[in-house]
């Protein structure tokens, strides 16, 4: 995992919820929600951007009140607390960008049932102090959100041939014939055990080099 | 709508939620599981079975929630949190009356209870059943449909991979990589599905 | 204090009370903006349909102003139709449509000429089809090969053809991989043209 560090700074949160710990290929968490969204870039950005801000602001709620909070119904705490973020982000999609809050669906509400977000909250925010916890929060989302980014752009390339709705020059062309599996559900499990595999390739690559 | 057109959209609606529209395989819900307790068909059978039951009471009581609670007090964006609590609840309630009544089948089930409170596609399935506004029985064959979906999908998965155990997998795509790519594999076959369904 | 047998129930009284009362305020606020943006959007598509190519890049006030000042409401006059009027002679009608897509409802318009057999224009509005398959239907593209099509006589006015088959003049193509969404489409949109053409059809024969 991550090299040993006496307590947690800020560089060594950020460092291991972007590599070392990263939520997507080395943990395996929470890419229900975000999966179904990764065909088009622009909604997969979206959902990420939620989804940091979710993680982030629960992690904080959560630190500061965790002095205060009793142990034996701590979950239920933790979970009302995301339940109320996501809500507000869900209200305010669904007033000032409808047609994102249709496309999107029920994967926005369903952030809350990410592990992502009780996983930092148990693991993380319930321990640290609330500065801190935020960063986690957020460098855990952004971990999540570059892998998915990273999945999201190359179905949406290979499969409709444009980037954030904008046509590419070679791949938009009537030369390349789209992938239409790539638009498709069976292009993000594939894309996802690719990039899985590559990225956990090159983690083990640099683990094992002789220090 | 006579009874009979309810009866045929409600059967519509379970065999597309089985095959064309597998809450696994099309909606990626339910994956955290699928991907830990899918190696032995035997418990990938109970879990299964488990998910079954759970997400089809669910779902029919989400429904009479959402509809006859929430909507008319105007308050449907409390559907994430009530939907949680009578999930838990409910699962809760079944824990302790299968401990109760029937030891045995709380010692072979019992662990996979609280694994199902946390299964997005049983929220998930409330989620999509409020967004396509189903009628009460086409809520039950959504449900029930979503359930045996699921279960077919990590029973298959549980199958492939006791097959694969003796295989040499690439380092990088050991455990998580593998199964991705056969989910993945599973989805294009289930795609074969779709123009089963050509009345309606 | 937390030891207190009474503090749990006040920490979760409190941890709902506060969040809820917040939320259902924001609901509150929210919640005319979020009826306007329906209506909104199928004003849009009204405008959209009956003009494709001058197609409006106006929004929120600004299109409701202007849906107000060249469309004619009064659809019980025209069987159900909203009408694009210039002074007093009707340019176009615009037949909503509505029902249930392969996943969720579909909501769309379709514009037809004065002569009432040439298609204007088409648009849709909702659907939760499959991104990238059935919500092909939303696409430019799909609208766009129903201008200047005509409707054919009886129930079916607008038949939807797989790729790669011959387009006549009610011809359109359907979308590839979208099977069940097109199929489900083409009755909708179908049941409601017709339905409006005998609507005025009994309204002329009527006394």
């Amino acid at each position: 995992m991550s090299p040993a560090q006496p307590k947690s700074t800020a560089r060594s949160v950020t460092l291991d919820a972007l590599w070392y710990s990263n939520p997507i290929f080395r943990q395996i968490l929470g890419i229900c929600s975000t999966l179904a969204v990764t065909n088009l870039v622009l909604n997969t950005l979206v959902m990420c951007v939620a989804l940091t801000i979710v993680t982030g602001l629960s992690s904080w709620t959560v630190s500061l009140l965790r002095n205060a909070m009793p142990r034996n119904i701590r979950m239920m705490v933790e979970t009302l607390i995301m339940a109320f973020y996501v809500i507000i982000v869900d209200i305010a999609l669904r007033a000032y960008w409808p047609e994102m809050s249709r496309n999107l669906g029920p994967f926005v509400g369903l952030i809350i049932t990410n592990c992502i977000l009780m996983g930092r909250s148990e693991a993380f925010a319930i321990s640290n102090p609330p500065g801190i916890s935020l960063l986690d929060g957020l460098a855990s989302g952004a971990g999540y959100s570059a892998v998915l980014l990273l999945i999201s752009i190359v179905r949406e390339l290979l499969g409709m041939g444009t980037l954030l709705g904008m046509p590419i020059p070679f791949f938009a062309g009537p030369h390349w014939d789209k992938w239409v599996i790539m638009v498709m559900p069976p292009g993000a499990f594939f894309m996802l055990a690719v990039a899985i595999w590559i990225l956990r390739s090159l983690g083990s690559a640099t683990e094992e080099k002789p220090s | 709508m006579n009874l009979s057109h309810e009866f045929g959209s409600a059967l519509v609606v379970c065999f597309a939620a089985i095959f064309t529209g597998n809450i696994l395989l099309t909606t990626f819900l339910g994956m955290c599981s699928f991907l830990s307790v899918s190696r032995e068909v035997k418990t990938a059978v109970g879990l299964g079975a488990a998910v079954v039951f759970v997400m089809t009471c669910t779902t029919i009581l989400n429904w009479a929630m959402y509809w006859l609670v929430l909507v008319p007090l105007q308050i449907e964006f409390y559907r994430f949190i009530l939907f949680i609590i009578v999930i838990a609840a409910f699962v809760q309630f079944i824990e302790m009356v299968i401990e109760r009544y029937s030891p045995p089948l709380y010692y072979s089930l019992g662990i996979f209870l609280p694994l199902i409170t946390v299964n997005c596609a049983i929220l998930g399935a409330a989620l999509f059943m409020v967004i396509r506004k189903y009628t009460f029985l086409e809520t039950i064959g959504y449900g029930f449909g979503s359930g045996a979906g699921w279960m077919l999908a990590i029973v298959a998965m549980a199958g492939i991979r006791q097959k694969l155990a003796v295989n040499r997998i690439p380092k990088g795509l050991q455990g998580p990589g593998i199964t991705l790519i056969i989910a993945g594999l599973m989805a294009l076959g289930f795609i074969g599905f779709t123009g089963v369904l050509q009345a309606q | 204090m937390k030891d207190k047998a009474w503090y749990p129930v006040l920490f979760m009284f409190l941890v709902t009370a506060i969040p809820t009362a917040l939320l259902i305020g924001l609901s509150q606020y929210t919640r005319a903006r979020i009826q306007a943006n329906t209506q909104i959007s199928f004003e849009k598509a009204v405008l959209c349909a009956v003009a494709p190519d001058s197609a409006p890049t106006l929004r929120g006030m600004a299109l409701h102003q202007r849906f107000l000042a060249v469309i004619n409401t009064n659809i019980s006059a025209a069987a159900g139709a909203y009408r694009l009027m210039d002074g007093a002679t009707v340019k176009a009608y615009a037949i909503p449509f509505a029902g249930k897509g392969f996943w969720a409802t579909i909501k769309g318009v379709i514009a037809i000429a004065p002569d009432k057999t040439t298609v204007l224009g088409f648009q849709i509005y909702e659907q939760s089809e499959t991104p990238g398959l059935g919500a092909e239907i939303a696409q430019p593209w799909f609208g766009k090969q129903f201008q200047g099509k005509t409707l054919a006589a009886g129930v079916a006015p607008i038949i939807f053809r797989r790729k790669g088959e011959p387009l006549g003049p009610h011809d359109v193509e359907a979308v590839t991989g979208g099977t069940q969404t097109s199929v489900r489409l083409e009755r909708l949109l179908n049941d409601a043209v017709a339905t409006w053409r005998a609507a005025l059809i009994n309204a002329r024969t009527a006394p």
